[in-house]
């Protein structure tokens, strides 16, 4: 037989639970802890934000990243079919400065975004310096500027998102969103690498058909 | 106490983490540590010293994450890691839990008249902040952890009718307490 006190605890003990700690302390544990590696890093990241982002709706930036990609696909086509010999020079636009100056209380907030940061700024990095081995004038391209220009807006609206980091109560939603604009980012570069590996391709093979399947992926 | 699947959802988050990841520990952090701190709190009854409880407790979990065998769910086992912590700093501060002339005493007969019927959990929650610690500690332990007084009496070093019968006074106190003017209100 369960007494009276008992079945009242037992019945409310979730409202027993009414302190909180200072959200700094995790930073303290953090600091006692041993060091980790990066690669373990990078398969954490892939794993729970596989999750999050199927249930965080933020449709308007795998919108734009769909109409990239799009575009993308349209313009390689025509190009393909008129032959076209290029003209404009290419360059890789300034690479953003994404880590800059973060303020020291974004590890209050959101602890786990310096490292996150990092993680993608790196890999973002990794994709430009690929990107920018391939000649860009031989192969007949043109579309960099348009990828510049989404990156340069991309990152606007991450320095937003950012701000708004301080202001908002709801943190997660925002370092969530943050991490998907780096994701399209990626994607986008990984986009535009896939295309120029496979015109490279077409290039070294005697042409027998111009068109690619570039498009129909699409 | 905690759902079956549960436990094997941490399990991958324990499994990250023994590769030291920070970002599974935090994970874990933010999952166990409001429920922890409530632990520590409750036995050692003082903010900052229930956070260095919290802070050893985590520190020492995730170095050790590899005795965690799995047999119990996580959270049982880091709870384990807590109690032990806390009651570890409030022995730095007081000798002994229990006094000893109230070892040997048997159980006190419960004439209290016990109306539940205005009970409520911030008023209940408060007399237990009021308790002496040897009271305090076990009532929390059999209370709100779910210890029976086989494992209070292995982790407070007492015999297991010690621990009961320190539970039946504590419990009498706490109801007295309630009874108290600024409690009634």
């Amino acid at each position: 037989m369960k007494d009276k006190l008992e079945k009242f605890v037992q019945d409310n003990r979730e409202e027993f639970d009414v302190f909180e700690p200072r959200p700094e302390l995790w930073q303290q544990i953090c600091h006692e802890l041993p060091k980790n590696s990066p690669e373990k890093e990078a398969k954490v990241i892939k794993v729970s934000f596989g999750e999050r982002a199927s249930f965080s709706a933020d449709f308007f930036f795998m919108r734009v990243a769909a109409a990239i990609i799009l575009l993308l696909g349209c313009g390689l086509t025509i190009f393909l079919m008129k032959q076209q010999t290029p003209d404009t020079a290419n360059t890789l636009a300034a690479t953003q400065s994404i880590n800059a100056a973060a303020p020291e209380s974004i590890n209050a907030i959101a602890p786990e975004l310096p490292e996150v940061e990092a993680y993608y700024v790196n890999q973002i990095e990794a994709k430009k310096s690929e990107l920018s081995e391939y000649d860009l004038k031989v192969l007949g391209l043109d579309e960099q500027q348009i990828i510049d220009k989404e990156l340069a807006r991309l990152d606007s609206s991450y320095v937003q998102l950012k701000q708004q980091l301080y202001t908002t109560p709801n943190t997660d939603e925002i370092v969530g969103a943050m991490i998907q604009n780096l994701q399209i980012r990626i994607k986008v570069l990984n986009r535009q690498l896939e295309v120029l590996q496979s015109l490279e391709q077409i290039k070294q093979q005697p042409i027998q058909e111009p068109q690619n399947d570039d498009t129909s992926n699409v | 106490m905690e759902k079956l699947g549960y436990k094997d959802v941490n399990h991958q988050v324990v499994e990250r983490c023994k590769g030291g990841d920070h970002r599974a520990q935090y994970e874990l952090y933010k999952l166990y540590s409001k429920a922890m701190f409530n632990v520590s709190m409750r036995i050692t009854n003082d903010y900052a010293e229930a956070e260095d409880v919290l802070q050893e407790a985590f520190v020492s979990a995730f170095k050790n994450l590899h005795n965690y065998k799995g047999e119990a769910s996580f959270g049982s086992w880091l709870k384990k890691i807590v109690i032990n912590a806390a009651i570890n700093a409030i022995r730095k501060r007081r000798s002994e839990l229990v006094p000893m002339d109230e070892r040997t005493l048997a159980d006190v007969p419960d004439e209290v008249n016990e109306d539940d019927s205005e009970w409520q959990v911030e008023q209940v929650r408060r007399a237990i902040q009021k308790l002496p610690d040897g009271y305090r500690v076990v009532l929390s332990l059999y209370l709100l952890e779910g210890y029976d007084h086989a494992e209070i009496g292995a982790v407070l070093e007492i015999t297991e009718s010690t621990s009961k019968s320190q539970y039946s006074r504590a419990r009498k106190k706490l109801l007295e307490i309630m009874r108290e003017p600024q409690f009634v209100a």
